[in-house]
């Protein structure tokens, strides 16, 4: 962990504030970071005890995915992430990249 | 009905501006080098969990208009579209069974003369439509991970 976030935690402890991790989510519509898209109600930055299908959420709103009948998954590398997860349990480092993979139905 | 070469590779670039970035960050190897109007293909390389490789080619004439024809070629593109190309888990035909796939159709010898081509973008069975080159990228890789390997 670098000292630069040691010291950003640090100052989340001393608000009472748990930690937080910035996130990079690439979706299918785009990438979606602490700048992009410039238009973002929401960005990726969240306390460490949030769970993962929160992200997936916020991702979905951002870029209007609409569709209830398609899966949502995040993927890391070729793992996919449980939504029942908080953050903290994967021991994310900042900036970490996630995929925002959308599957449709089978003939 | 066909669409003007020139027209769909402009849908198609306009496209691959998201489908590139989504599939370099999915661990995707996207080859449209050879991409005109005299060849609207481009091929990606997708996997399963353990490393199997599976090569897609993406022929999008009369893209927008018409989905994809997605057929699966060996590492050279110089065979395609049998059993042992395709990963396990799809349409024993073979072929990739969605309406975003016009091998899917009737037309091109796919099981689906229920389909209407100009209705690709509506939902398969068991899913949500599926409406971009990236979102079908995207539903393929997911299926492909979870692929235990060859279809034959």
């Amino acid at each position: 962990m670098s000292e630069e976030r040691t010291q950003g935690q640090d100052k989340d402890k001393d608000k009472g504030k748990q930690p937080r991790v910035t996130l990079q989510v690439q979706t299918p519509r785009g990438l979606w970071s602490t700048t992009a898209p410039a238009d973002a109600a929401k960005r990726p930055v969240y306390e460490i005890s949030t769970k993962v299908a929160q992200v997936v959420a916020d991702a979905r709103a951002v870029f209007k995915f609409t569709e209830s009948d398609n899966k949502y998954v995040l993927l890391q590398g070729s793992a996919a992430l449980d939504p029942e997860r908080p953050l903290a349990s994967y021991h994310f480092a900042g900036d970490t990249l996630l995929v925002l993979s959308v599957q449709g139905g089978n003939a | 009905m066909s669409v003007e070469p020139a027209v769909s590779l402009d849908a198609i670039t306009t496209e691959l501006a998201d489908a590139v970035p989504y599939a370099a960050s999915a661990g995707l190897a996207l080859d449209a080098s050879a991409l005109g109007e005299g060849d609207l293909r481009f091929y990606i390389t997708f996997h399963n969990r353990a490393g199997v490789k599976f090569y897609a080619e993406f022929d999008c004439r009369d893209y927008p208009l018409y989905p994809p024809t997605i057929e699966f070629t060996n590492e050279t593109r110089t065979a395609r579209g049998i059993p042992s190309l395709y990963p396990g888990g799809f349409h024993p035909t073979p072929c990739v069974c969605m309406r975003y796939n016009r091998k899917a159709y009737t037309e091109r010898g796919g099981p689906h003369g229920d389909w209407r081509l100009v209705d690709w973008h509506l939902a398969t069975p068991g899913g949500g439509p599926i409406e971009t080159l990236a979102m079908i990228i995207s539903d393929m890789h997911t299926k492909i991970l979870d692929s235990p390997g060859r279809m034959g």
